[in-house]
Formats: C-alpha cells, sequence, structure tokens
C-alpha cells in the first residue's frame, strides 16, 4: 500500500474490497476506495475489458493508458487472476475469507457456477457483504437479457423524457444522455446498498447479500415522471434542455453572445425580485413595455411570461453566458451556463473548493488534474491515495507479502495462466 | 403509538436523523433512510413549508381543495418519514430541536449556506451538544468557495457540470436531461456521506461534518472528457460530441466521444405505433452482435455489402446504417423487436415510458419496483416507488405515506423527547407547534 502514515484517517479505511466488475460495477469501487477502503480490482490475466475502452493518454491505445480506466480506478490495487481455472478458484476463495465486501457484475449465476457465489463465500466468511451490480437483477423474465448503456437508459426510462422540442428536432430523437449514466446510477444505489449493509453489520454482524439492478435503478431515478403517472396517468413528453412535461412548459436554454447557451429558468418570483430582473433587462435594452406598474402585481405577471421570456432570450444575444449566469445569480436567479466538461477545470469556484486534485503518475514521470471529490469529509477526508493500478501491479503484495505465497509458487501460477 | 414496533427492523434500525431538508435532493437523501428502518424526522412549519407539498395543482387529490397534505409527489417522495412542527424562530421551538439532536444521530440539511448557522444550528454550534452527530449538508455549491451563496435546482447543476452538454445531437442545442437528475443524484451522494460517516462512528465513536455540494458531485460524473481535457489537451466541445445516441457521429473526426466502446449500429429506431415512445435500441458491440442482428432481420442482402463489412466501415456509413435497420424495425413493436433480437443473443431494448415501466415492463413488476401501495389520508390508496436493491437480510419497506404536516408531533413530543401534557400544551398555546394565525389542519375536514 502507497498510504503514507501522517495522513489522516478514512470513513472505510478499515475495509477490503474484492471487485470483480466491468463498467458496471467500477465507480462503487471508486467510490469506496476514495473514502479509503482497500479495493483489489481481481482481473483477468489479459486485464479487465475497461482498460481496451478510450480515450487514451496521447491516443495510443494500451491497458495502461486508458483515461477513461484511469477515472474510474482511482486508489485501487490490480491483481490478476484466472477464475476459469481451479486454481484460480481456490486462490479467490482464500482472498474472499480476508475480505469484507465482494463487489461483482458478472452475468446471473456466473459466480456461483465457479463455486464462488454468495453462498460458497458466505460460508467461510459469514459477515462478508457481496454486492452483484447487474443490468435487470439475479431473477425475472429479463434477467439474461443483454444490454449495455444505451439499452438501460431506454428501458430504465431515460431517454423517453430526455430530447427535443418537436421544432429542434423534427424526428422527435429520444436521447440517451452520454457519459456512462447508466452505471452511474446504477453504482450509485450499489454504494449505497453496501453501506446500509455495513452498517447493519457493525451493529448485528451479519453479512448480507445485495442484488441490484441497473435497469431498476434507473427506472426510480425519473422524477416527476412518476407522481405525474399516478395522480393523472399521463407521461410526459421530452422537450430541448429541460424537465419533460404532460402539458408543454416555456423554454429556457438560450444561446447567448458567445455562442454557448444559458440556462435561464425563472421560478415564482417576488415583486423585488422581478424589479431586479427588469432594471437588468432595460440596461440591456430589451424591457420594451415590460417597464409597466402593472406587472407589479404578481398574478399580472403570471400572465407575461411568454413576453418576459423574449426579453430574457433577446438579453441574451447580447451578453455572455457566463454574464448571464453571475448577473442571474447576483439578482437571486437560479441561472447557468451550459458547460463542457473541459471548461469545468478553469472554474474558480471549483478550484476555491479544493475539488481538483493532482494525481502522480509515476510509471510516466508526469502528473496529471483529476476531478476530485463529490463530498468534502471534514472528519476523514476523501482522498485519491495512487492513480489507478497498472494491470497487475499489486501482485507480489497481495499474492507474496500479504498472503505468503513464495515467488517461485507466484511464477509457476504466472506460466500458468492462473495469476 | 406503534411507530417503534415499525422502526424496529431494517439495516438502519434505531437511527435518529433530524431532517432540515426539503425540495429534492436532500429529501432523496433522507427517503433512502426511511425505505431502510430510520427513524427521520422532518422538522417543518406550516408558514415556509416544502414546496414539494404545495406543488403542482396537477398532483394534488381530486376533489379537494390543494393544501399542505394533498400532494401526491410529496406523498411519494417522504413516505415512511415523520412529521413535526416546530418554530425554530422561537427560543422553546429552538430548544426542543437542540434536545432532539442531542438524542439523534444524523442531522442533514439542504437549505443555501449559512441558514442553519444563523438559526444556531450550524455545526459547531450543535457538536458540542452531541459530539458524535453526524452533520451533513447538501448546498448547491457547497458551503465554500465564491459561488456558495448562488441558488441551484437541478437542471442548473446539470448545466455546469457538464452533464447537459454530454446529452444531444451535433449541431443542435443540448437536450440536456428531462428531469433533475441532479437532485436524486445529489441525493445519492447525501446518503452515501451520511451511511460512510455512520460506520466510522461505529468505529470510533467520532461523527463529523459533511460539506456536499451538488455541483461538486455533478462534475466527477464526466471524469473521462475531463481527463481527456487535462491529460491530452482535447477539448469536449468538438465537431462530433455530444454523438446523439451513437458513439460516433460520421463525418466527424474519430475520435472518443465518452460512450465506451466504438459500436455501430449503435442507436433509437423508430417502431410501428407512432406515439413518442415507440422507439427500440439497438448496439452491436462484437461482429457476431452484428451478425446475430443481420440474422434476425430475415438476413437481408444489405447487410453483407461491404460499406456494412467491418465496425470501422459501419461507424462511417451509419447514416444508411440506420435507415436501413429502422426500415425492419418500424412495422414491428418496440417489445418484438426487443424480443426477437434478445433472442438472437443482440443488446435491446425499448425506450419506455412511465406508463410502460409500471404497466407492461415484466422485469419491474418481477423486481416490485412499483409494487407497493399505502393508504393515504386524503389522496387515497397509491403506488409508491421502491428502491433497486434488494438485500437479504434487511430489505427495504413501505410502511406509511408520506407524512401529514405535524402529523408525528405526538410521538416525537412525548415518546421521543418525553414532553409531559401540561408542557405540550403550554408551547402549544405559545404557538410553538403551529402558527397561532394560521388554521390547524385545514386540508383535513
Amino acid at each position: 500500500m502507497t498510504a503514507q502514515p501522517a495522513s489522516p484517517p478514512q470513513a472505510l479505511g478499515d475495509l477490503r474490497v474484492l471487485e470483480l466488475s466491468d463498467e458496471k460495477g467500477q465507480l462503487c469501487g471508486k467510490l469506496l476506495a476514495d473514502l479509503g477502503a482497500d479495493v483489489i480490482k481481481v482481473e483477468p490475466p489479459e486485464g479487465c475489458s475497461t482498460r481496451r475502452i478510450g480515450p487514451f493518454y496521447e491516443d495510443q491505445p494500451d491497458h495502461n493508458r486508458s483515461l477513461y480506466f484511469w477515472h474510474y480506478n482511482t486508489s485501487k490495487r490490480s491483481i490478476t487472476l484466472n477464475l476459469d481455472t481451479p486454481g484460480g478458484q481456490q486462490l479467490f476463495r482464500r482472498l474472499a475469507r480476508t475480505a469484507d465486501i465482494v463487489l461483482e457484475s458478472n452475468a446471473p449465476g456466473a459466480m456461483a457456477s465457479r463455486g464462488l457465489g454468495y453462498d460458497e463465500l458466505s460460508r467461510d466468511n459469514p459477515r462478508l457483504i457481496y454486492c452483484a451490480v447487474t443490468p435487470f437483477g439475479q431473477s425475472g423474465p429479463w434477467r439474461d437479457f443483454k444490454a449495455s448503456d444505451l439499452t438501460l437508459m431506454a428501458s430504465g426510462g431515460e431517454m423517453g423524457i430526455c430530447g427535443y422540442d418537436l421544432v429542434d428536432d423534427p424526428d422527435d430523437t429520444p436521447i440517451a444522455p452520454g457519459g456512462g449514466n447508466a452505471y452511474h446510477i446504477g453504482d450509485h444505489y450499489a454504494f449505497v446498498a453496501i453501506l446500509l449493509a455495513l452498517y447493519n453489520r457493525d451493529l448485528r454482524g451479519n453479512g448480507e447479500h445485495i442484488d441490484l439492478s441497473i435497469h431498476e435503478a434507473i427506472a426510480l431515478c425519473t422524477e416527476g415522471s412518476f407522481p405525474e403517472y399516478v395522480m393523472t396517468g399521463d407521461n410526459r413528453d421530452r422537450q430541448t434542455g429541460r424537465h419533460a412535461s404532460a402539458l408543454g412548459s416555456p423554454p429556457v436554454q438560450f444561446k447567448c453572445k458567445d455562442g454557448r447557451y444559458a440556462n435561464c429558468f425563472i421560478p415564482r418570483i417576488t415583486t423585488e425580485e422581478w424589479l431586479r430582473l427588469v432594471e437588468w433587462l432595460d440596461e440591456n435594452g430589451v424591457a420594451g413595455d415590460l417597464k409597466d406598474d402593472r406587472l407589479l402585481d404578481p398574478e399580472v405577471l403570471r400572465g407575461e411570461m411568454g413576453r418576459v421570456l423574449d426579453a430574457v432570450r433577446s438579453m441574451c444575444t447580447r451578453l455572455t453566458a457566463d454574464e448571464l449566469f453571475h448577473g442571474g445569480q447576483q439578482r437571486k436567479l437560479p441561472w447557468t451556463v451550459v458547460r463542457a466538461p473541459s471548461d469545468i477545470v478553469d472554474d474558480p469556484h471549483l478550484r476555491d473548493r479544493g475539488f481538483f486534485v493532482e494525481v502522480e503518475h509515476p510509471e510516466l514521470g508526469k502528473r496529471f488534474t483529476y476531478p476530485g471529490a463529490p463530498y468534502i469529509f471534514h472528519g476523514t477526508p476523501w482522498r485519491v491515495r495512487r492513480r489507478a493500478p497498472l494491470l497487475g501491479e499489486d501482485n507480489v503484495a497481495v499474492y507474496h507479502r500479504e498472503m505468503g505465497m513464495d515467488l517461485a509458487t507466484l511464477n509457476a501460477l504466472s506460466e500458468t495462466g492462473v495469476v | 403509538m406503534e411507530l417503534g414496533a415499525v422502526l424496529s427492523k431494517g439495516a438502519l434500525a434505531g437511527v435518529r436523523v433530524v431532517d432540515f431538508t426539503w425540495v429534492r435532493a436532500g429529501p432523496q437523501s433522507t427517503r433512502i433512510f426511511s425505505m431502510f428502518g430510520a427513524e427521520v424526522v422532518r422538522i417543518e412549519w406550516p408558514m415556509n413549508p416544502d414546496i414539494i407539498r404545495l406543488g403542482s395543482p396537477r398532483y394534488s387529490a381530486a376533489g379537494v381543495t390543494p393544501g399542505l397534505d394533498t400532494n401526491g409527489d410529496f406523498n411519494n417522495f417522504n413516505c415512511n418519514k415523520l412529521s413535526v412542527t416546530l418554530n425554530v424562530r422561537s427560543p422553546s421551538g429552538l430548544d426542543l430541536i437542540k434536545r432532539l439532536i442531542g438524542i439523534s444521530d444524523v442531522v442533514i440539511e439542504n437549505f443555501s449556506s449559512r441558514v442553519m448557522e444563523d438559526w444556531g444550528l450550524g455545526y459547531e454550534q450543535l457538536r458540542q451538544a452531541n459530539p458524535a452527530i453526524i452533520y451533513v449538508s447538501m448546498a448547491g455549491f457547497g458551503h465554500s468557495g465564491p459561488n456558495r451563496d448562488y441558488d441551484t435546482w437541478g437542471p442548473a447543476v446539470q448545466a455546469l457540470s457538464g452533464l447537459t452538454f454530454m446529452s444531444g445531437l451535433p449541431g443542435k442545442p443540448s437536450a440536456g436531461w428531462g428531469h433533475s437528475y441532479m437532485d436524486h443524484t445529489g441525493g445519492y451522494y447525501g446518503a452515501m456521506a451520511t451511511l460512510a460517516a455512520l460506520h466510522y462512528r461505529s468505529r470510533t465513536g467520532q461523527g463529523q461534518y459533511v460539506d456536499l455540494a451538488q455541483v461538486d458531485a455533478g462534475c466527477t460524473l464526466t471524469g473521462a472528457a475531463i481527463l481527456d481535457s487535462t491529460v491530452n489537451g482535447r477539448r469536449t466541445d468538438r465537431d462530433g460530441v455530444p454523438s446523439g445516441n451513437r458513439t460516433h457521429w460520421p463525418g466527424t473526426p474519430l475520435t472518443d466521444t465518452y460512450r465506451g466502446r466504438h459500436a455501430a449500429p449503435h442507436n433509437a429506431y423508430r417502431c410501428a405505433g407512432g406515439g413518442r415512445n415507440d422507439w427500440c435500441t439497438i448496439a452491436c458491440f462484437t461482429e457476431e452482435e452484428w451478425r446475430a442482428l443481420a440474422g434476425a432481420m430475415g438476413s437481408p442482402a444489405w447487410a453483407d455489402e461491404p460499406a456494412f463489412a467491418t465496425l470501422l466501415q459501419r461507424l462511417e456509413h451509419q447514416e444508411e446504417l440506420d435507415r436501413r435497420i429502422q426500415e425492419w424495425t418500424i412495422d414491428l413493436n418496440k417489445y418484438e423487436v426487443m424480443d426477437r433480437l434478445q433472442a438472437a443473443g443482440v443488446p435491446s431494448a425499448p425506450v419506455q415510458s412511465m406508463v410502460d415501466r409500471v404497466e407492461n415492463d415484466p422485469q419491474l413488476q418481477h423486481r416490485g419496483a412499483f409494487a407497493t401501495q399505502a393508504e393515504h389520508p386524503v389522496i387515497g390508496r397509491r403506488i409508491y416507488e421502491g428502491m433497486p436493491m434488494r438485500l437479504e437480510q434487511a430489505p427495504w419497506a413501505i410502511w406509511r405515506h408520506g407524512p401529514l404536516i405535524g402529523q408525528d408531533n405526538d410521538y416525537v413530543l412525548r415518546d421521543v423527547l418525553g414532553l409531559t401534557a401540561e408542557e405540550v400544551d403550554g408551547n402549544d398555546a405559545e404557538g410553538v407547534f403551529w402558527p397561532r394565525n394560521m388554521v390547524r389542519k385545514e386540508t383535513l375536514a
């Protein structure tokens, strides 16, 4: 381990996790690892398939140069182990006796068929928390269906509510937001589930089997769609850059002078807030006849929101998106700017909060800026302890130094393809 | 009260949460706790209620004047939680809240920064009374940094964090997200922070403060794109990004679009029916899956053309590829497409509407995602959203509707805080539990 003795304690610093996971469970492993858990990624000898997902460092595909892999595997260790060999299965059983958590995303039944399911592993380690993250869950009619990020965003209901007004996309294409969010949603719930089981174990001592369905996780993450259905029976229809709606709602996303877009949602505002907004519109020469005392009555103003939005749309063409963002916020409107991920790196607010972290890559002799903590723990800080592991980087540490296997045996297992 | 018996089950049995959250993100966190047996006590005040209680009249119970206890959205999002009305601006109310916190495990709030401090309920102020307290703040921009006084809601966070940008078709404005994704997700991170801190407290007895900003959490979710920028110097706002539902937009440079592996076909296709959700997705990641798709479509001659022979060829010729595939899907029901393709081993799933998910999805029915019903005194018998994780030893459960405002005053004041009847009546007369100028329980006949 690379933990420094002077480092403050971490919330999950007492835990050992075995992660057998591709894109379906890797974020959950990262969330555990960055809060201090010793997450050992157990990879097949050729490496986890996610090492082959781009983008790559300097665009050179290599199992140690995937930026995608780098992001999702910070603070973890890597060992190689062929779970399809009897020797590999035996070694895994030994490892699992030392683990608090097994996190796996194999097809339902695959681990059990190797003798490595929850029932087998918990016999030797009754306190084990075993979390299986799969597209549809361990049972049910769709259990064995093939899925991907795209298909899960479709079946879970995300795509049906994400897309465009017909004027913007006459084809009416349902859109799956990019970036792997089907797995993010699944893994957020998986991590919560593991922590729930952990607290239960802290108090009552029992292990746990967790069956997490990504499909179901997405289906339970669509906000107003559910009450809309329960209370009205209606679906919500997708609209450009804003909430889907059963009845339609006014646009909020406008193009600005610099070509970027601002999100200019106007909630129910007070007369005081309206006075600030109309003054701003007037400063930019777009208030027109909105400077009318009759609009000081909130009821009247609500009836004129179409004209207000037209004026805001005009103002956007005269200001940059950042001017809209900060100008709106200074007037207590929750306006923001649509940023590309590469815009975020320069954000002074995030920098002030210490969001970005510098991560050493000794194998390259370089350090790079990574997105950092989703939460600031004041007592037990979130931390990237090490960059994502090179393939099999920790074989000697785990098998030899921690499990006591002599190096000759380790070499022999390497040559026979077990390790 | 039988609450004690109900709350003795679940992974979080015995955990008491003082819940100052409102709207969406915070209540998402505490809904997870309440589904797993924690005693979640919402601190409410009818003059400044959770705006979801007064949400769209569309979600209000039919035939009843909309009020604080009539909203179906609030009902679902706050099931199993308790509600106590306490005036934090009165000395007695504040004292009772502090006493409650003194015997609780968690304080969680999602006000703008400094609201709790102004009430005397900041972490530093509370840790003296209860050093083991876990205190989670969930302001949109967090409690430090130059923008900490800015206001957010879900879509505002999504826009700032790059999530909105990553959703859409090239050459068009961002499609973004059709809901407050970052309110849900901020809520998940609030739950994670609380639970991780609870584990640490189990080990050491020490509580702590967690400053969670939804903006920060959102900015961790586009990591590969951020690293492509910080490591490779490649901007995200470039030709071909975002790439619609595809992994690559033909005619643009073949770079990574942060959708995982390159694959083609990889899109949504119109199906029979003509409705807005009559679409089915298909994604082929291997040659085997592509050949299986061709077979399922009846092995049309076009599929053997050289233009579709390799992944690179298919990526380049996606316009024609997608048009051809849609000529096949357009006559089929979206579930029929999925069934045929899954039988052939091809990843495929229909675009499901909310109605589909509740009524037409046998997998969600098997999991019981929307199966639990509970009776609400005003709204009636309704279904509720479940949880997507099955814990064998400690399953989630829904045992009660979202609380009527102040519904649990008796339990909290007498059973939890141990007030005598005289103390309750005295404070009540002072307006500590209900504004004196407001009709009590106006919506309850």
